[in-house]
Order: structure tokens, then sequence, then C-alpha cells
């Protein structure tokens, strides 16, 4: 799967960070979308330019456009080389492209423009970007736009990080473990369900992708396996189980309207200390308590 | 004295849907008239718009969301006037099916329909709208009359001859007399259905022009033009009454998509402390100002989950009519709750209007999960804790509660 990165369009971000870092793996993309014959447009800011270009052999070289912001981002030297109006000007630039054929745009790095432009402008600018090819009218898939863009997302926090991961078509962060990287992929495709893969590999000197044993999984829907399922009976408010005591506790309880033997001999036998209720009564005032019996006036 | 009391409300419960209904008529006692006013019959004097129905607690008008399962949640239905605020879920797939439930709905009832977006071309959203599902009975009508449209004049009705002078029924494709329809998530619209309707679409980067001096102003600018587009739509086509329409009323469905996202140029998700703290919600108040006074209903969803700054959000929800939380289980914890298995995510309502009434209209469902199946957005209740308890065999007596 990460070798079709590219293949889904859109913005693909790279998130490295400190231990794990992922120009190698952005140039890894560069050269495999140069062999397939994509115009590549770099936009580079923080290495040199013969910095980048090491590694690559010449043909790849040459196939490479590079739009250099590193050597004097400020215009400062005015020589005319370095591009005027700085990096909003080069991005809109490269929006206004109008070669045919499908093209990938690296941004060396996210993270540099994220903290040099405003971010609205960033976030619309990269928007047309990598939709470039709606606007185009009818094109075939293979004339998509790439956007690579390399974000090292320590130095950013959780508000920049959300909005370009929710602008991004996939995601890939970098992490590891024993001196092996692992890209853990998460793509969206649009109206469908989010998918992700984690990928072990290594990039070789001269920067093509090796896929690495490792667990590679399948791409499957995402869960997140560190998290413990859980148990639905934990912080109930009534107990499930009984323990042996209770349970017999329980059965030797007397229910208090159930006639027993033993009710039934105490009520036939009074004990010792028992004695029969009485009622004792004390006629009212008002009472009237005839011993006759009133119907004995009638002459039926 | 207390059962002739008793006796009257009951009355007044039966009829009060018609009395509601005819607000405008001079006696109470009227008939319902049919819904679908296509005709100007001259019997019913009242104002009914396809579409819509009047709320039995208040008399609200009401459109349909395009879900019955979240009308009924809602209390019948949207109130014409009002905003239905949807928060978004962490990965942004199931808002925007609401929110084209919606729009279909307006298709298919013939309200006009206006579509506001940064992300995508309003044209584009209209071809993935949902496909409504038609009443089967209804389609084998339809087939039937295109066949055999010629030769049924006289053959039928050798008994009922006397129904043969009445005006026949048009098996129309789509029933819009009807409030809440179902539909297919899996088919598209039917092209004809989209280009019979009438909308108009905002769709931000064209408004714009990408310069990069803009004078700061308290309002964000796309934000203005937003609302000066619908201003010009609401006042040309006569929905707050200012032309009187000689024609057919309707109502104006509006729906604007991730608004206060960094594509309509707002700062909120970006930074806690930012300069256009009060954009969005200066745009809500305008909006619903302009909505309160015209016959429209509107959906906006807003990824509520990038908002860095929480008294936004409280501000939003409050300015808000309806709010609808969508929180979907992908990448939580409760992915792997064996209550939450079947179900993709939780619906939270998390307010209900207050509107002309002294009632709080609070919904007494508090947990509600959603599920999207190949065709059909479900709102169900997820099961209680207790039903699912793993059966086990170690004891006979089973597991009874022990208070």
């Amino acid at each position: 799967m990460l070798e079709s990165l590219l293949a889904l369009g859109g913005l693909v971000l790279l998130r490295d960070s400190v231990e794990w870092e992922g120009r190698s793996l952005l140039k890894a993309l560069i050269k495999k979308s140069a062999l397939c014959g994509e115009q590549v447009h770099i936009l580079g800011c923080e290495v040199s330019e013969e910095e980048f270009r090491e590694g690559f052999d010449s043909n790849i070289n040459s196939r490479l456009v590079y739009h250099d912001l590193f050597r004097d981002p400020l215009n400062w030297s005015e020589t005319g080389e370095t591009l005027p109006g700085g990096p909003l000007e080069a991005l809109r630039a490269l929006c206004r492209r109008t070669d045919p054929g499908p093209v990938t745009i690296a941004l060396d790095s996210l993270s540099w423009l994220l903290l040099h432009l405003p971010c609205t402008t960033l976030c619309q600018t990269l928007h047309t970007l990598s939709h470039q090819d709606s606007c185009h009218g009818d094109s075939s898939p293979g004339e998509q736009v790439h956007v690579l863009g390399l974000l090292h997302e320590e130095l950013h926090g959780p508000g920049p990080l959300g909005v370009l991961s929710s602008l991004a078509q996939t995601e890939v962060t970098l992490s590891g473990a024993m001196g092996q990287a692992s890209a853990h992929i998460l793509y969206r495709r649009p109206q469908q369900r989010l998918t992700h893969q984690t990928q072990w590999f290594s990039i070789l000197p001269d920067f093509s992708l090796e896929l690495q044993g490792g667990p590679p999984l399948e791409p499957q829907p995402y869960p997140d396996p560190r998290v413990p399922s859980m148990d639905p009976t934990t912080h109930l408010t009534f107990n499930l189980r009984l323990s042996k005591k209770e349970r017999e506790a329980k059965d030797s309880l007397t229910l208090p309207f159930q006639f027993s033997s033993e009710k039934q001999q105490a009520l036939l036998c009074p004990g010792l200390g028992q004695a029969t209720s009485h009622i004792f009564y004390e006629p009212d005032a008002y009472d009237d308590l005839d011993q006759e019996d009133p119907d004995d006036d009638l002459d039926v | 004295m207390a059962a002739a009391a008793s006796c009257s409300t009951s009355t007044r419960s039966t009829g009060s849907v018609v009395v509601a209904a005819s607000r405008n008529s001079v006696t109470s006692f009227q008939r319902r008239g049919p819904r679908a006013s296509g005709t100007d019959s001259g019997c019913s004097r009242l104002v009914s718009i396809a579409g819509t129905r009047p709320s039995v607690r208040n008399g609200q008008l009401l459109v349909s969301t395009g879900l019955p399962a979240l009308d009924q949640l809602l209390g019948g239905g949207l109130a014409v006037g009002t905003v239905l605020l949807i928060e978004e879920d962490k990965y942004n797939i199931y808002s925007p099916l609401l929110f084209k439930y919606f729009l279909a709905e307006g298709i298919v009832t013939g309200h006009t329909l206006l579509v506001a977006s940064a992300k995508e071309d309003p044209a584009d959203i209209l071809q993935e709208l949902p496909a409504p599902l038609l009443d089967d009975n209804c389609k084998k009508e339809c087939d039937e009359d295109i066949c055999n449209h010629k030769t049924e004049s006289n053959i039928k009705m050798k008994i009922a001859w006397r129904y043969q002078l009445l005006p026949k029924m048009e098996a129309r494709p789509v029933s819009s007399s009807r409030f809440g329809h179902y539909y297919d998530v899996s088919k598209r619209i039917p092209q004809e259905l989209i280009e019979a309707s009438k909308w108009h679409g905002f769709f931000l980067p064209e408004k714009i022009s990408s310069t990069l001096n803009l004078e700061p102003c308290s309002l964000n600018h796309g934000y203005i033009k937003l609302l000066q587009f619908i201003q010009n739509i609401i006042y040309e086509e006569g929905f707050d009454g200012s032309n009187p329409q000689k024609k057919q009323k309707n109502i104006l469905r509006i729906g604007i998509q991730n608004l206060g996202s960094p594509l309509w140029g707002d700062d909120i998700c970006w930074t806690e402390n930012c300069d256009s703290n009060h954009s969005l919600t200066k745009f809500l108040y305008m909006l619903r100002g302009l909505l309160r006074s015209s016959l429209s209903a509107c959906i906006i969803t807003v990824p509520t989950h990038l908002i860095q700054n929480k008294a936004i959000i409280a501000r939003v929800t409050n300015l808000s009519d309806t709010v609808v939380g969508l929180e979907s289980f992908i990448g939580s914890e409760k992915e792997t709750n064996p209550l939450y298995k079947d179900y993709h995510g939780l619906i939270h309502i998390r307010q209900i209007p207050q509107l002309n009434n002294l009632i709080y209209d609070v919904s007494d469902v508090k947990d509600l999960a959603f599920k999207l199946k190949r065709k059909l957005f479900t709102i169900e209740h997820p099961p209680t804790p207790t039903v699912l308890l793993p059966s086990q065999t170690s004891t006979s007596r089973g597991h009874s509660p022990v208070w």
C-alpha cells in the first residue's frame, strides 16, 4: 500500500518526528513518480538544493523542477533568481500551472510554510492545489495532481495538525521499533469508510523503497488494538454473582407470608410464653349494643 | 365536572391539528385540504406549501430533514426559519450524509435549494445526493400508465362508471404530498430530478478573488459574501414576502458545509486566541436574522472537534436553534465496546429550540446510536448493558441481580 500512495491523488501528508525522519521517504516517493514519467515540482524550503538532489541519479535529477526557497527566502539579494513574492506566490504559480499530464508536487516542508504563511491562506492554497484537476474540465485518472507534504508534527499544536489532517486525503505517520521504520497509513476515499494500514519499510541508499516483513497487516477498517475492550459488567449498581455465604443466607431465608410447618405448629399449640390474643372492647357512648334482634318485630 | 373538563380537552387535542392548521380561516372547523397544493382549489383557504406541515405542539410550520427518524427526534421536523447545526464527526464521514439527505428532501418536495461550500463545487454535491425510494405501487402505476396510455380510457369503469368523469390523478414519480421520504444511499439521484429543481450554488473560491491584501474587518470576507448572496436570493425570489408572489409560496433550503473551517478563511480551528474570534458567531447571528424573516430553513455543518476554543463552541451552539452532534466510533475506544459493536457512532441531540413556547422541549432519549447500512442511515437505541451479559454456564441459577 505504501508504494501506491500516490495513486490516490490529493494531498498526502507525511508526518514525521525527530526519531523517525520523513525526508528520505519523501525522496523515495519523488523518485518513484519521476520514474513513472510524471513531472515533479519541488518547493524546497528547509534544505539546500544540492543536499536535496544528492542521492538521485542524473536522469531523475533532470526531471525534477526545483523551486528554491531556502537560499534566499526574503529575496534580499535581489538577483532575480529567487521567486518574487515569496512562498505564497510560488504556491500560487504552481496552482496556475497549465501543463497537461500528471504532476507531483512535493512541499519540502509544510511545517516551514505553516510557520511563515497565514494559516487560512495556506489551507485554501493547498486545497486549490490538490483539487486542480477538477477545474480543468474532464480529466482522466492519470492526470491527477499529487501533493506530498512533509510535516514535522512536533512543531505544531493540535489545531494545525487537526486541520491539515482533515484537509488531507492520506495521512502517513512515521514511527518504528527497534531500528525498523514503519508507516501508519490512514486514507479515506470520498464516500467510503476510513481504512488504515501499518507497513514496515526501509529506504535503500539510492532512495528506493523496500517493504519489509515486520507485521504488515492487510488493510482493514480502523480498530485500535492497543485499547482493551470494555467490559459492560463493570460499574453496575447491582450484584451479578453471589458468593457462597450469600447464597446460603438467601436459601435459608424464610419468606414472611409462607405457611411453613413451623408456623403451623406455633399457631396450633400456643407455647408457654405465648398467650392467645384477646380482644378487649369498651363500648363507646354512641354504641348501641342491643342484644335483641331487630328483626323480631317483623311479622313475617 | 372533572369528566366534562377532560372530555373537552380530549376533543381539543384531536382537533388541535386542524385548528392549528387553519389559523387563517374564519371558522375553526375546516376540512383538511389536500397537502400538495399544486392546483389552486378554492375550497381550502389553508396556506399549504408542499413538503411542510404544522407542528402538533405549537403550530410552527415544519419541514422534514430528510431522515424520518431524525424528524421524530426533533419533535416532528425542522421549523421553518431556524438553523439546524450538525457537529461533524472526526473524519467527516457521516455529517455529509445528513447534509445530503436535507438537500435531497428539498429536491423531492420541490423546494428551492441554496448550497454553499468552500470545499466542493455545489454542482458536484448535488450530483451525489441519494436517490429517493419510490413506493412500489406508485412505480408500477407509472409503468402501466406509460404502456397502456391509449387503451385505458373506455375499458375500465364498468361498475364505478360515475367516477369516470373525475379528473385523473397524475401518477407522479415521487409523491411530494408526503412528509419525509426515504432514500437509498447506494444510488444517485436521477439527473432529471436535479434538472427539474431550482438551485443556487455558492462556491467560495469562485466568489472570492485571491488577493493578498484584504483589509481586516470585523467579519470574514467569505462570510460577508455568503450573507450577501443569501440575502439577494431571498429578496429576488420573494421568500421574505417582499415581492408578493402570484405563484405558489415555496421554502428555501439553505445548506452550508464545513462552516468555520480554514477553507472559509476562518482561524478558529487553528489557534485558541485568534483575531477573528467573533466572525463565526456574528455570521450565525445575522444568518438567523435573515432566516427568521423569510420562509427558509438552513442546515450547517461545523467541524467542532477542530475548534480550539471551547467558548466558541458554546456560543455557536447557543446561536443555533437545533443542534445535533455526531460522534463516530472510528479510532476511539468505544469501537471495541461490545455494546456498540453493531453501530457506527453516537448521535447526540444537544439542543431543541423553544419557539413560541414556554415549555422546554427536551428530548427524552439520551443515548442514541446510528448505523450506516448499505442503503439506509438508521438511528436506534443501543442495547443496555444487562442485555448483553455473557451467558455463563458455571452456576445453574443464572444471574439474578441481588439488591
